[in-house]
């Protein structure tokens, strides 16, 4: 990734929005649906994948002390949030093919000084088995990365439910940045990108804040 | 193991190792996952598909990244273990030991298993599980009924375990890293 850039609000967009389009090598689900030579088979696919959700564990425990692992909370639900209308990010977020694909957090300070966050995908795989499923997801405070998982799932039996949970440490971020990203809620975002046999079929969309808990009392401030 | 996997290992900064973890259902496959992460172990239902974990672990000042695939043990899915043989380095076979009826059963699979050619340079730890009940047969007995002794392909070693109580599942992955480790690793 380039440097951090200065300006705010378009130039932070359209980069996000520049890493997003780097990675569609695929059909999109928009892209696949306006297609006329489609194949049903294509459709299957997406179909058969439309029910995953994701769902997010935090856990505050280091791992390998058994005893003490603690979920702090579970977030389990079908991505469904619309974004907020006046947010100026919105008129680029609304022309995004995926925008109906967003989820957007609250969290409050707390959170970023977790030292073990597990976050779960589960996902159900219907009647025919599904190849080569392949998960990248990317983390970032404005235009920088703050995590990238890149995981192969392989081979989805027919059928089946399945889970997958990455345990890992938070990065490590320091008090400046960390002020920072508390200072400004929802421009730390991620995209997730699934892919069937090389084929982007699904990009989920999710956006954070950090101040919970702290929006109310600088407003009530006298 | 072959040379490219080697090399490909090599490239990798942190010890990234995978982890298959099989066993007949009802074995406790899912449980010792759970509890080896500190996890609620109250609530397992039997897995109809696979659970996968990615965790960070320490063995002797190494850190590996596991990735443990935990995958369904019922008869219907049993055919479908095949599917994630590739690049296993470690096989983690979880016995019922308080299951004697299916004993049998337990070693014809876990036989079948070793014969596969894609494990053939993974390491074999067994989890004799279910140590916290009365009548589970103890680690000796498993290993005699399992064939172990007389097995030569593959680096092996069982430890009686309970993913009740946690006893031994520890050491026995830390096992597992060390000898994965010696044998893949061993170049940097």
């Amino acid at each position: 990734m380039s440097i951090l850039t200065e300006k705010k609000g378009v130039v932070r967009s359209s980069k996000s929005r520049k890493d997003v389009h780097s990675y569609e090598t695929g059909i999109t689900e928009e892209e696949l649906l306006k297609k006329e030579f489609i194949t049903p088979e294509d459709v299957y696919i997406f179909v058969r994948l439309k029910q995953m959700y994701l769902k997010l564990i935090l856990r505050d425990s280091k791992f390998g002390d058994m005893d003490s692992g603690t979920t702090l909370f579970e977030i389990a639900k079908p991505p469904q949030h619309e974004i907020d209308g006046n947010d100026p990010d919105n008129l680029l977020e609304e022309i995004d093919p995926n925008t109906g694909r967003f989820v957007r957090y609250q969290f409050t300070p707390q959170f970023l000084k977790l030292k073990t966050v597990g976050a779960t995908v589960e996902f159900t795989v219907g009647k025919n088995a599904v190849n080569k499923f392949r998960m990248i997801e990317r983390h970032y405070f404005r235009d920088k990365i703050l995590k990238t998982f890149d995981f192969e799932f392989g081979y989805c039996i027919p059928n089946s439910k399945n889970t997958c949970e990455h345990i890992y440490e938070f990065p490590s971020i320091n008090n400046e940045l960390g002020e920072e990203m508390i200072k400004s809620p929802f421009e730390t975002r991620s995209d997730s990108f699934y892919f069937v046999d090389d084929v982007l079929i699904m990009h989920n969309k999710a956006d954070y804040a950090y101040n919970g808990g702290l929006q109310n009392n600088t407003s009530a401030r006298p | 193991m072959g040379l490219h996997s080697i090399l490909k290992k090599l490239k990798q900064k942190e010890k990234e190792v995978r982890l298959l973890m099989l066993g007949l259902d009802n074995a406790g496959k899912t449980t010792v996952v759970k509890r080896f992460c500190g996890e609620d172990i109250n609530t397992i239902s039997p897995t109809y598909g696979f659970n996968i974990k990615t965790v960070d672990h320490t063995v002797n000042n190494y850190e590996y990244k596991l990735n443990i695939w935990d995958v369904g043990g019922q008869t219907s899915l049993r055919s479908y273990w095949r599917n994630y043989f590739e690049c296993t380095d470690g096989l983690i076979w979880v016995v019922d030991s308080s299951d004697v009826d299916r004993l049998e059963d337990c070693r014809s699979e876990l036989k079948k298993l070793l014969a596969e050619e894609r494990l053939a340079g993974a390491t074999l730890l067994v989890f004799a599980n279910k140590q916290d009940l009365s009548d589970s047969l103890n680690v000796g007995q498993i290993k005699e009924i399992l064939d172990l002794e007389t097995l030569k392909t593959h680096h092996w070693f069982i430890l009686p375990c309970s993913a009740v109580t946690g006893e031994n599942l520890v050491e026995g992955i830390d096992w597992l890293l060390k000898d994965i480790s010696a044998r893949i690793f061993t170049l940097d």
